[in-house]
């Protein structure tokens, strides 16, 4: 199988599962009312390991199951992982460094920001909480989870989803 | 381009199909905002719940099973380093014991159910949690009975304290309760000792709030607050809990009364639908 077949069947797979997760375990694993977010996580963390090849489709589907899953307005994670995808991947094509801090980095920082906008995209659709409460009893400790469920995907994601890194002229091969 | 979402679309097509999704999210938040509960936006969300229904009973499974397997891992661990019959002999006795134990707390809430249908003299139908929401915003759970055994939308739910919170979706065998404690709650209620009205509304932070009360009514704590049925959204006379806090004094427009709740999401496992509504009113204002 080419790269190219093997990161989109990852991929798909990975996807598949993050699904799976978020119906089956997220809601039996609710810390205080935090939940984690798998599917956001994973769109994060595949946006990160492979910039250049996942494109906003798969944000915005793994979003809208989101949206179906819960009861909150159809759209808002869709639309908020569609951004924060194609942030992150810019993000990473522009500060990439070869250390594994930048794209950790740029994970926590889209988590905790999708996170906030969906409290606020909430708030402004009709839900009763102060910006307060919803940062502190929702989006703070969710962001927390979420980043823990895509620092546990992310190793698993660059085994798989990674795409080979082409070999320099003169590298040293071993023999 | 459809459901690939790899690499084979050239940048333009990538950058117009990105805004094309972002004004799509955008006017599906929209619709669903402006349309009602029974706009179609909410009917496919519905249908999504209803058929990963299946996936939920599984995750209460799960659930339930992951403290057994956690027993049941060091019980193997302990017979492979002993292989005493004896040891074998007293796992199945423990585990027999948790059964026991577990069976012995079903038959209590249960119990509790039923005093609470005799107390109230309501008719209704009993139901087991199967699964909680997956969006941690919403305080919801789904039973395992639906417009089969007779549960409607609206319909006041209550556990064996008092009420939960009200039917706001249903599947031929299933239903989703929206509890009190979840922020979009709001329930018509009275202070029982001095019949002032007001709203109970639930919160992010889990705690229940009892609101629009008059500012010159005394309220102390352990007060019983009960739902007043106005409104028609609760069956009238069923117990909320009871005044736990009262930040503020008489007088004091901005005061803050805290009441108990009877359950939450994470540890509601048997409801009971009241689906006749009538009889409830009859016992309404008695507690």
């Amino acid at each position: 199988m080419t790269d190219g077949g093997r990161g989109f069947a990852a991929t798909l797979v990975g996807a598949a599962l993050a699904v799976a997760l978020q119906c089956v375990v997220a809601p039996n694993i609710a810390l205080a009312s935090a939940m984690p977010n798998f599917l956001a996580a994973f769109a994060l963390v595949a946006a990160v390991v492979r910039p250049e090849a996942t494109g906003p489709v798969l944000a915005f589907a793994l979003g809208l199951v989101f949206d179906l899953l819960g009861a909150g307005p159809v759209g808002a994670m869709a639309f908020l992982l569609v951004l924060a995808t194609f942030l992150a991947s810019r993000a990473f094509f522009a500060l990439d460094n070869d250390t594994l801090f930048i794209p950790v980095a740029i994970l926590l920082c889209s988590m905790l920001l999708v996170e906030l906008f969906y409290a606020v995209f909430l708030m402004g659709t009709g839900l009763a909480a102060s910006p307060l409460d919803a940062f502190l009893y929702r989006a703070l400790p969710c962001a927390l989870y979420d980043c823990v469920a895509a620092l546990v995907m992310f190793p698993v994601a660059l085994r798989f989803m990674a795409p080979a890194k082409p070999r320099q002229p003169g590298s040293p091969r071993l023999r | 381009m459809a459901l690939n979402f790899q690499n084979s679309e050239t940048l333009p097509v990538r950058r117009v199909l990105l805004v094309v999704l972002l004004v799509a999210s955008l006017a599906m938040v929209t619709v669903y905002a402006r349309e009602g509960e029974d706009g179609p936006l909410h009917a496919v969300q519905n249908a999504v719940g209803a058929a990963v229904s299946p996936l939920k009973f599984a995750g209460a499974s799960v659930a339930a099973g992951a403290g057994a397997a956690g027993e049941g891992l060091r019980d193997a661990a302990a017979d492979e380093s002993t292989l005493s019959a004896l040891r074998e002999r007293n796992a199945e006795l423990t585990e027999q014991l948790a059964q026991d134990e577990e069976l012995r707390q079903e038959n209590e809430r249960l119990r509790g159910l039923l005093e609470l249908k005799d107390t109230y003299a309501l008719d209704g139908v009993a139901a087991r949690v199967i699964g909680r929401s997956a969006n941690a915003y919403s305080q919801t759970v789904t039973i395992d009975a639906g417009e089969a055994a007779g549960v409607d939308t609206g319909l006041t739910v209550m556990g064996a304290g008092g009420v939960v919170g009200q039917v706001i979706a249903t599947t031929q065998n299933t239903a989703t309760v929206r509890l009190l404690t979840d922020p979009s709650s709001g329930a018509a209620a009275l202070i029982q000792s001095s019949r002032a009205e007001g709203v109970v509304r639930g919160s992010l932070d889990g705690l229940l709030y009892l609101e629009n009360i008059d500012a010159d009514v005394v309220v102390n704590v352990d007060d019983l607050v009960v739902t007043s049925g106005l409104g028609g959204s609760y069956t009238r006379g069923l117990l909320i809990g009871r005044v736990v806090k009262v930040e503020g004094s008489v007088g004091d427009a901005t005061r803050r009364i805290v009441v108990s709740p009877n359950g939450t999401a994470d540890v509601l496992e048997e409801v009971l639908v009241v689906t006749n509504a009538a009889a409830g009113e009859a016992a309404g204002g008695t507690q």
